[in-house]
């Protein structure tokens, strides 16, 4: 699927002006809602989608980033915006650290390392508190930031965000990266052997998907203004950034914003009311995909174009 | 020194559980190459199937524990043929999101069938033990303990002596002459999901007689079969025995100096340190990809 360029941008320009409607500010959270996660999926995407190595343990990111910006601001007195930068550039260096080890391994190893992280992760937010005698997490209790803006703000954040995480995946796509990126997800041995530094690429890319993801996650915790490590750290949100990346189509650049677009919707007609029929309706899409629609809605569009 | 040997009865007896069902999962990686993020929800089902015999007819679990093999292995066999076989030959991708759904699926639906209480068995000798000197030894811990060391033997048995097992060994040694030389690959891996899924489920069955089943207990039991199996060597069956009992140990020891809610914790680190310093596992004969 390779829509014309300018669509793209277009598109962001009038969800820009959406505001000037003036409707309630339930629209307004729905689509903050659909921005952020287009922003987690396509972040998500950038790593596993181009690459192959499947992060189950991506929460672990959102959750850091959500913690750090909490911290910074209730804690620290520090403004919104260098806290969720801060929280970001934290992601990220984690990130460079964690990938350093867990992207030498391969296929599901890769997998539940990534997702045994995510759970230490939120394991020792919950529970260090107790186990060392101190008050930093709060544990289960949660944080509760500072009165937040109200929702044009953090629409226009989240729009702002998520246009530049698929703008970035957008030009890694046509870059010499991506392309590396892509050799290493069809053939990693032969991408070595033609000159490329997989390992580095590897973790380059799982640091910078990490840090977008904490971004997000640093958004996400000022706009609920309460957090706690069951909710941010939950492995629900993985599923739904695979599951987006998947519907749409993986390693595509458009293909997660559509699926993340799809879903959000889903979530917020059914999700809302029936949480565990909308789990359950995910893993039948899930099998649904796998076994039908293996390369997701754009491969099907792509294919089609090819047959005619 | 009481406490510590208390603690590191009480990881050993814990350890032969986590071995059971890890075996299961072993055996579903080393043959098919898939990881089964499901395999918590086999372990959970067999635990409900206890729960309702007993609660509905007052069956013993222990009695109830071949119900629990056959269902389960029943379904396992089920899914994997109408399932998995379709994916098995995908990119390793696939497969484990395959997996997945059918993880939320099981989840899921058992959580509208069920409701989301936690539920215990409660029999006569709940709670009570033996005591050995100062230290108490609780009698369905050990009874679960001394099964699960003979299930596992039991399938390493099957496995090096039967001709199914030999069936077995030789579609996930190479499938291509499996088929060569006459053997229904599907069919044996259909079969070794069944075996997988029925020791699983007899897992499950073990446990519900001392700990809380709830349908969404699956997720973290699929973590720590992993870190079992990660410890004791992928696909290697009597590595899940060792891997087992030391994470039981291990678990059991943070639990009783640290907090237990950080075990989980201690359980992940030591996974990622053992998955980068030895992706074979601590016995060095696990399956790399």
């Amino acid at each position: 699927m390779k829509p014309k360029a300018y669509v793209w941008p277009a598109i962001a320009f009038l969800l820009a002006l959406f505001p000037l409607l003036q409707l309630e500010g339930y629209y307004y959270r729905v689509l903050s809602m659909i921005f952020l996660w287009v922003g987690l999926a396509s972040a998500w995407n950038l790593t596993s989608g181009f690459t192959g190595y499947i992060d189950f343990g991506a929460v672990g990111y959102f959750g850091i980033g959500n913690y750090a910006t909490a911290l910074l601001m209730a804690r620290g007195g520090v403004d919104f915006f260098p806290a969720v930068f801060t929280g970001g550039i934290l992601s990220g260096a984690i990130a460079l650290f964690i990938g350093r080890y867990t992207m030498k391994l391969r296929g599901a190893y890769f997998g539940i390392a990534t997702l045994a992280f995510a759970e230490a992760a939120k394991q020792i937010v919950l529970e260090s508190d107790r186990t060392f005698k101190m008050t930093l997490f709060e544990g289960s209790h949660g944080i509760t930031l500072p009165i937040a803006h109200g929702e044009p703000f953090f629409y226009y954040t989240f729009l702002a965000t998520a246009f530049l995480i698929v703008l970035t995946v957008y030009i890694i796509n046509g870059h010499k990266f991506g392309y590396a990126l892509k050799a290493i997800k069809e053939a990693e041995d032969s991408a070595e052997l033609a000159g490329i530094d997989t390992q580095r690429c590897k973790v380059l890319v799982y640091a910078l998907t990490s840090a977008m993801i904490g971004v997000l996650g640093g958004i996400n915790a000022y706009w609920l203004t309460y957090i706690s490590p069951n909710d941010v750290f939950s492995v629900i949100h993985t599923i739904q950034m695979i599951v987006m990346a998947l519907l749409g189509g993986t390693g595509t650049v458009f293909g997660p914003v559509l699926g993340a677009t799809m879903l959000s919707i889903a979530n917020e007609v059914i999700g809302a009311r029936f949480l565990y029929t909308y789990l359950l309706i995910l893993g039948f899409i899930i099998l649904f995909i796998v076994i039908f629609l293996p390369r997701g809605i754009t491969g099907l569009i792509s294919l089609k174009r090819v047959r005619k | 020194m009481t406490l510590f040997v208390q603690a590191l009865i009480n990881g050993l007896l814990m350890g032969g559980v986590y071995a059971v069902y890890s075996s299961g999962f072993s055996l579903i990686f080393g043959v098919m190459n898939i990881v089964n993020i499901f395999h918590g929800e086999l372990i959970m089902i067999g635990a409900f199937n206890a729960y309702w015999v007993f609660t509905l007819y007052g069956i013993d679990p222990f009695l109830s524990l071949p119900l629990s093999m056959i269902s389960v292995g029943a379904m396992g066999y089920v899914i994997q043929r109408i399932l998995i076989n379709r994916v098995v030959e995908s990119p390793p991708m696939i497969s484990y999101i395959c997996t997945f759904g059918v993880h939320l699926i099981l989840a899921n639906l058992a959580l509208l069938l069920w409701s989301a209480d936690f539920r215990t068995v409660t029999t006569e000798y709940s709670g009570t033990g033996f005591s050995l000197g100062p230290i108490t030894v609780p009698i369905a811990r050990f009874v679960t303990f001394v099964i699960a060391i003979l299930t596992t033997f039991g399938m390493y048995l099957f496995l090096e002596k039967t001709r199914y097992g030999k069936a077995i060994r030789a579609a996930s040694q190479d499938k291509e002459m499996a088929r060569l030389v006459g053997i229904d690959v599907k069919a044996v891996y259909a079969l070794t999901f069944a075996v997988g899924a029925a020791i699983t489920g007899m897992a499950g069955g073990l446990l519900s007689t001392y700990f809380v089943i709830y349908p969404q207990m699956g997720l973290p039991y699929t973590i720590i079969a992993f870190c079992v199996v990660v410890l004791g060597g992928m696909g290697y069956i009597p590595g899940a025995l060792v891997g087992g009992i030391l994470l039981g140990v291990i678990q059991s020891l943070t639990a009783t100096y640290l907090n237990s809610g950080l075990s989980v914790a201690v359980t992940f680190i030591l996974l990622f340190i053992i998955l980068i310093l030895k992706p074979r596992g601590i016995m060095g004969k696990g399956i790399v990809e």
